[in-house]
């Protein structure tokens, strides 16, 4: 994730000399290099896991107040102090007044045998709780990233470098997107189109017509964020001389767009997407909000609110391990987009 | 926030004209009758979700009413009567209390509900099963007996006359004590056995509760506007948090009633739907002062600041109206015993605060008009659960009562408190502020008693949060629960509010309210009187002969017009 793609490539593609593949050696090398690759990865992934679990841990451990006294207040809605009597039956249900080594311990032996504990709120299991969320929040992210890249794209293609006014107003336009707060976005898409056009349901649910106001609200800033960042490359590859010789060869302008120019200023918009990927995860909560969806954003403010450790323990592993994957993902990408990185490696 | 929801009312407003003409799909196709019509589902839009769909807090007080059947209800005159209980006495010395139950009812796993469910529920509430429950029956309760089938005795160790007020709360609702025992404690989180209207039927987290007619129900509450099963089929329970999401449900008709309707879109509902609001009674939403610490240990300081600010001008402005101003620090004007001349004592009188502080020894000013005793500085700390216990408009009422406070030489500092930090009780204690923003509902004065117990070492009070240790008051109250008829009961609990009002150690804002906006297709519903949580049972969707709309809306705003007095 080092690389710096506008940077990188320079040189056009058909215009570097491509080194013969030495075809004996690869063929005995390979399966170590790619076991040894998976597992540094894994060992990095771990790490990482278990490094946000443990931050996550100590955080809620270590916050001001007490445990016990808030779980019985949220229980009965007051927020007064509690007699040691009171808090005796929590605190053993809980062990939270065991030393925190011991608490530490118990939580990290939970998480290597797969046990994320029971919520202490809903008294659900965490794997039931986060089980029952996922997919609407996965859905969400994954056609809002899909809105995002095809907005971008064929604004992308159609707009960058035409006459000048057309490319700059696109190029605000996209700006503009990218600074919208979702917020404000989600509520006028739903004033607009749910309430005075009635074309979409106000109340989303998990219907195909109830996800398009909710992926259009996370995909069009984010589309700005993308459309920005490619096509800036995109213009600065349209000066490149291999396009002059693509078009000398007679090749149509979309052709051309889309055959040659594109490759290049995907990357920079694949390298976004690996974050984007965890930040629509995590910032689903907006829109699950605005048009009252079920899924994972609205389970961890909410546990986050309670302090219910189990359940926040569990988002942000999740989260974490969503990260690493993407990244892993985009990684693989770059690969296809640009066949020059599989021989650097 | 505020933009948004203006600028959604102007487009609502805008495409109102085409609604009210669409039917109601859910309606069988049937000319109407006097009898109201059975079938359909209810499609409620409520603001937050429960984590149980039975417990202590205030948003489980409301799912629990449509499964659980109380011992008795409270109707609208603030009369108690029978529900699961059809009788009742108290004996002499008001330790005892004998209620007879009915005979025919059944949870609807089966369980008889007879004595031993009652009395075994007794035991569940006070053992930690529900520490609302608790918080208004410890320290009075000894025991629960079934003394035959259908007869359970309540043992109390004081008397407590708000015996029957507290019990028609839905916190006290009665569950099988088969379901209580034999199944996990998520199971009856999730979907408790009672004897009640609705049974729960799905619960899709983040989404919706769904709750389907109990078909064998028979005991509905003797202030019920009918006997038997539920009209509708089902209530769909949704959750709708976002305020302009949840009033848009209503006017696209994917609701049928919404809750909690915001302050911004109430004057529009008001001509375009049946809209009732609650008073709750209880302790309303006040300004807790430290009494044990800091400058308010002073009654003279106390009091200087319950005159220094217009309240009522603030929470007109704050909540555009919507919301009553309660001058009372102690009961909300809806309480039994609520005492107006008592609650009154604290007008806007500045000339008033800045003696009452020149005697307490604050004579100079700062060059922010400040002022100063000795060196220090009239500077307090305010802190409050934001958007938990004090909602944005209360928390607009708190910054004007800030701003108005300045010309009497006070310096306030506000410290709005996340949700975890608000319930943590780390800024729960004497040395946490000098003034702490909160309500507690009750459907009865003895909240009192729970507010004004002095703590002792044996036994701490923590829901005494202005930490007030006043003897006299306290026995005041405690005459107040220990006397034989209702009239001395109020008559104390008015002594009560006098002493308060002297002593000041809470300073009114604003009553909480429960709001619901109905559409017109529906009719019956109703705000049950312990606690403002809607009713669903008497509810029946209306079918409109095609070209008597117009009528059938004018009857509805005149209808409405009505309701709006009563609440």
């Amino acid at each position: 994730m080092t690389l710096t793609p506008s940077n990188v490539f320079t040189e056009p593609l058909e215009a570097t000399p491509v080194p013969p593949i030495p075809s004996s050696p690869r063929p005995r090398t390979r399966p170590t290099l790619i076991l040894s690759l998976l597992l540094r990865k894994m060992g990095g992934a771990a790490v990482v896991v278990w490094a946000a679990a443990s931050l996550t841990f100590l955080m809620q451990v270590l916050l001001p107040g007490d445990r016990a006294t808030m779980l019985l207040n949220q229980q009965t809605g007051q927020v007064q102090e509690r007699s040691a009597e009171e808090l005796a039956p929590i605190n053993e249900m809980f062990g939270f007044t065991d030393p925190l080594l011991l608490q530490y311990l118990n939580f990290l032996g939970g998480l290597l045998r797969g046990d994320l504990g029971v919520s202490y709120q809903l008294l659900q299991p965490v794997t039931t709780v986060i089980g029952d969320q996922i997919a609407p929040t996965v859905i969400l992210t994954f056609s809002s990233l899909a809105v995002a890249w095809v907005v971008a794209l064929v604004l992308l293609v159609l707009t960058a470098r035409r006459v000048g006014w057309v490319s700059r107003l696109f190029s605000g336009f996209e700006a503009a997107a990218a600074a919208l707060p979702q917020y404000w976005l989600g509520i006028i898409l739903l004033v607009v189109f749910a309430l005075g056009l009635g074309v979409f349901p106000v109340v989303g649910g998990e219907g195909l017509l109830g996800l398009v106001l909710p992926a259009l609200t996370l995909g069009i800033p984010l589309a700005g964020f993308l459309g920005q960042t490619m096509r800036t490359e995109f213009e600065r590859t349209l000066d490149e001389p291999f396009v002059l010789t693509a078009r000398a060869r007679g090749m149509s302008d979309a052709g051309v767009r889309i055959r040659h120019v594109l490759r290049h200023a995907l990357l920079p918009g694949l390298t976004l997407t690996g974050w984007a990927i965890g930040s629509l995860f995590s910032g689903a909560v907006i829109a699950e909000n605005v048009f009252s969806r079920p899924g994972l954003g609205g389970v961890l403010v909410d546990a986050v609110n309670g302090r219910d450790l189990p359940v926040v323990c569990g988002v942000v592993i999740l989260v974490a391990l969503i990260y690493v994957i993407a990244n892993l993902v985009v990684d693989t990408a770059y690969v296809l987009v640009d066949p020059r990185l599989k021989l650097a490696r | 926030m505020g933009a948004a929801a203006l600028l959604s009312a102007a487009v609502l407003t805008a495409c109102s004209g085409t609604s009210g003409l669409v039917s109601t799909e859910q309606v069988a196709d049937r000319q109407s009758t006097d009898d109201p019509q059975s079938g359909g589902i209810i499609e409620y839009g409520h603001l937050q979700e429960p984590k149980c769909v039975f417990g202590g807090w205030i948003q489980e007080n409301f799912t629990a009413r449509q499964i659980l059947d109380s011992l008795v209800s409270q109707d609208d005159e603030g009369e108690i009567v029978p529900w699961l209980a059809t009788d009742w006495e108290v004996s002499e010395d008001q330790l005892v209390w004998t209620l007879d139950l009915r005979e025919d009812v059944s949870f609807t796993d089966g369980t008889p509900v007879n004595g031993q469910a009652v009395a075994h529920n007794f035991d569940y509430w006070l053992d930690g099963g529900n520490g609302t429950a608790a918080a208004h029956l410890g320290g009075f309760y000894e025991e629960a007996t079934a003394v035959d089938e259908h007869t359970v005795e309540i043992q109390l160790s004081a008397p407590f006359s708000p015996f029957l007020s507290t019990l028609s709360q839905s916190y006290f609702g009665i569950q099988s004590p088969t379901a209580l025992e034999t199944r996990s404690d998520e199971e009856n989180c999730r979907a408790p056995i009672g004897s009640g209207p609705f049974t729960v039927q799905a619960w899709e987290s983040g989404q919706y509760l769904e709750f389907a007619r109990n078909e064998d129900y028979n005991s509905a509450p003797a202030n019920a506007k009918h006997q038997g099963p539920a009209y509708v089929e089902g209530i769909r329970w949704s959750f709708i948090p976002d305020n302009t999401s949840r009033y848009g449900s209503l006017l696209s008709e994917e609701s049928d009633v919404i809750g909690e309707v915001p302050a911004v879109n109430i004057a529009e509902v008001k001509e375009r739907f049946d809209f009732e609001q609650y008073i709750t009674p209880g302790r309303p939403v006040v300004i807790n002062l430290n009494t044990e610490k800091g400058v308010f240990a002073d009654q003279q300081v106390r009091q200087a600041l319950s005159f220094a600010t217009d309240r009522e001008a603030n929470i007109e402005s704050a909540f555009l109206g919507t919301v009553p101003f309660e001058p009372s620090g102690y009961l909300s004007q809806s309480t039994p015993g609520y005492d107006v001349d008592a609650a009154t004592e604290y007008p806007f009188d500045l000339h008033r605060a800045n003696e009452l502080l020149d005697e307490a020894g604050w004579t100079e000013r700062a060059e922010d008009g400040t002022r100063i005793k000795d060196g220090e500085r009239l500077e307090v700390l305010f802190t409050y659960g934001l958007n938990t216990i004090v909602t944005p408009d209360g928390n607009t009422a708190i910054q004007n009562f800030q701003e108005q406070a300045r010309a009497a030489g006070f310096d306030i500092q506000l410290r709005p408190l996340t949700p975890s930090e608000n319930s943590s009780g780390a800024f729960s204690g004497p040395d946490a502020y000098d003034a702490q923003v909160g309500y507690w509902t009750s459907p009865h004065a003895g909240i009192l008693n729970i507010n004004y117990r002095p703590g002792t070492e044996e036994a701490p009070n923590g829901a005494n949060t202005t930490f007030l240790a006043d003897q006299g008051v306290f026995s005041t109250i405690q005459q107040a629960l220990q006397a034989p008829t209702s009239e001395e009961v109020t008559e104390h609990f008015s002594q009560a509010q006098y002493e308060l009002s002297e002593l000041a150690p809470a300073i009114g804002l604003y009553t909480q309210t429960n709001t619901i906006a109905v559409s017109e297709e529906l009719s019956g519903v109703w705000l049950e009187e312990s606690q403002g949580g809607p009713v669903f049972h008497d509810a029946y969707f209306v079918t409109e002969e095609s070209g008597t709309d117009e009528s059938a809306a004018d009857e509805s705003v005149a209808d409405e017009s009505i309701t709006e007095e009563e609440g």
